[in-house]
């Protein structure tokens, strides 16, 4: 019982610290300026405003948006595809140096962004993608693949070899035992490391900041970034801009973070 | 099933002999194909070009004639580099501390695992999925020094000497506020992957441990937390790694980055500036391949402590 009175008041703290700052950005980007500049703080907008969204939408915002989306929706299906069969490689083949090849896909996380921002930035400069959505799709690859590529491994790792050689025992060609057999089982690994390469893809600043600068084709976090050191007193409306950015990914974390549970608890049990 | 697997193949489909060569050899080959080529395009080539750049002069991001260690005995002569070297490592020393420390905190109150558990591990994995560029904007609006949420905590608190406090006008206040967004946001992470290796401690040892009389804290330091050695580690490694990688939060709520005069400058952000505002890549590179070099080392250390003691 006693155990009780410290966790759940424990509990209620977590939540308070974890939500809080959704809460505030929510409900700052809803209050009119009078009620955002006060000393005392309001923690419930009298007169709510749709006005800051309007406005937003009217600008640039939508297109930022979609370019956002459009590189995180492409960086996730090719980290995925990427994976899925080096995944499945790694899981299932004995490879020569398979031992090298998993420690250098996991030391590609920990990786500085800095040691590949620059000679990215002339591989992408000469190649004549700089400001193109390919060139910061690439470039994000070389962020999401290694965790994706072992989290799908582990996954693959966890279903039996027999449901394989069943099939193809019935006849099955591999490939036909592997579209029908293994891939429904891994499906849950699929959307831990889809989200994981959306959710990095999505947030990323560095290289997009780098690399899309000068561009129609400008992400949202580097437009976030620019509108907030240009409309710096504009709190409401830098908050608005944030809600709009956060949604995506919450929604999106929220739809699939069962999946990604498991996925991050296989990845930290077997290490 | 057991006719078709020959000795050898324990773990991998046993093929058909026609199909021996192409299932050992060339399918493998092809399915890591596009893995590899990512790996050695985006990862592989940049690196060994940071390092070959970091030889050679590299004004305006052009490459110049090769000069030697020029590049490093200029970072290691340049008092701000040194200082930002300096701050990024307590940076990260002080993030590192308070992440693993708070993360298992929030584990242990997990850990109690009933449904309400079960809907705070969502909540307590949101913060993640927020953009840094989001957090640090919010952030930095809750440590406003007129109209910010945590200026009216403090002087409600009692201490008056926040009122209108400036959190951005000093180097070692805006490190406070930094950290504080920095930590918010890495804590989720680290947490449900403790939480993950301390539900896999529960079994027999604990059990046994428990039968013996042990009381909470015994089985925590005595029994789960050795179990998660290898666990811990890494989290090590990585908290440590997220930290000295930190550059949205700085980029974001630091005015101008790095400001002001200098007092927040870590190493990302001054790598950054260096190579993309400053146009000097060649000394960019070498701040870049110095990084790299420490985050190695300090990788190599955690992996030698967690062998050592196991």
């Amino acid at each position: 019982m006693t155990r009780k009175l410290i966790v759940y008041p424990a509990m209620a703290v977590i939540c308070l610290v974890a939500l809080f700052p959704f809460f505030w950005m929510i409900i700052t980007s809803l209050k009119p300026d009078t009620e955002i500049f006060t000393v005392t703080p309001q923690f419930i907008p009298h007169e709510p405003i749709l006005s800051r969204y309007t406005e937003l939408f009217s600008g640039a915002i939508p297109r930022q948006f979609l370019n956002s989306l459009l590189v995180a929706g492409a960086t996730t299906v090719v980290t995925g595809l990427i994976a899925l069969l080096a995944g499945y490689a790694l899981a299932r083949f004995d490879i020569p140096m398979k031992r090298y090849l998993l420690i250098v896909i996991l030391s590609i996380q920990m990786l500085p962004q800095t040691v590949l921002v620059i000679p990215l930035f002339t591989v992408l400069r000469t190649t004549d993608l700089l400001g193109t959505y390919q060139g910061l799709v690439l470039s994000h690859l070389a962020l999401t693949v290694g965790l994706a590529t072992y989290m799908l491994r582990s996954f693959f790792m966890d279903i039996p070899v027999s449901l394989e050689e069943s099939a193809m025992v019935d006849g099955a060609s591999r490939m036909k035992a592997v579209r029908l057999v293994v891939f429904p089982l891994v499906w849950p690994g699929l959307a831990a490391s889809s989200i994981y390469g959306f959710i990095t893809s999505w947030n990323e600043l560095m290289f997009s900041a780098t690399y899309m600068q000068q561009s129609s084709r400008e992400t949202l976090p580097v437009a976030l970034q620019q509108f907030f050191s240009s409309y710096y007193s504009d709190w409401g409306g830098v908050m608005a801009a944030s809600v709009i950015f956060t949604i995506p990914v919450v929604v999106f974390f929220l739809l699939v973070q069962k999946r990604l549970m498991q996925g991050m608890v296989a990845g930290a049990v077997k290490g | 099933m057991t006719s078709t697997t020959t000795g050898r193949a324990r773990h991998t489909v046993a093929p058909s002999r026609a199909g021996l060569r192409w299932d050992r050899f060339g399918l493998p080959s092809l399915l890591l194909a596009p893995l590899l080529a990512v790996v050695l395009g985006v990862v592989g080539y940049p690196i060994v070009r940071t390092v070959w750049l970091s030889f050679h002069e590299g004004e305006y991001l052009m490459t110049g004639a090769f000069n030697g260690v020029d590049n490093y005995t200029e970072i290691f002569g340049d008092p701000y580099f040194l200082a930002a070297l300096l701050r990024t490592t307590i940076f990260a020393v002080v993030c590192v501390v308070s992440t693993l420390l708070i993360s298992l905190a929030i584990a242990l109150v997990l850990d109690a695992g009933s449904w309400v558990a079960r809907i705070v591990t969502v909540v307590v994995l949101l913060p993640w999925a927020m953009p840094r560029v989001a957090s640090g904007i919010i952030f930095k609006w809750m440590f406003n020094d007129q109209y910010g949420i945590a200026n009216w905590l403090l002087v409600s608190l009692g201490f008056e000497q926040f009122k209108g406090y400036a959190w951005f006008n000093d180097g070692f206040a805006s490190l406070v506020a930094i950290t504080i967004a920095v930590v918010w946001h890495s804590v989720p992470f680290i947490a449900i992957s403790m939480l993950a290796g301390l539900r896999a401690t529960r079994g027999e040892v604990l059990e046994a441990a428990r039968v013996d009389g042990a009381g909470f804290y015994q089985q925590l330091l005595r029994v789960r937390l050795p179990m998660m050695k290898p666990l811990l580690v890494i989290l090590g490694v990585m908290s440590t790694i997220f930290a000295y990688q930190s550059f949205d939060h700085f980029l974001v709520m630091t005015t101008p980055p790095g400001g002001p005069s200098h007092s927040t400058e870590v190493l990302s952000l001054l790598t950054w500036l260096q190579a993309f505002t400053v146009l000097d890549q060649g000394v960019a590179a070498a701040m870049a391949v110095v990084t790299f070099v420490l985050l190695a080392a300090i990788t190599a250390i955690y992996v030698k402590l967690s062998k050592e003691g196991a």
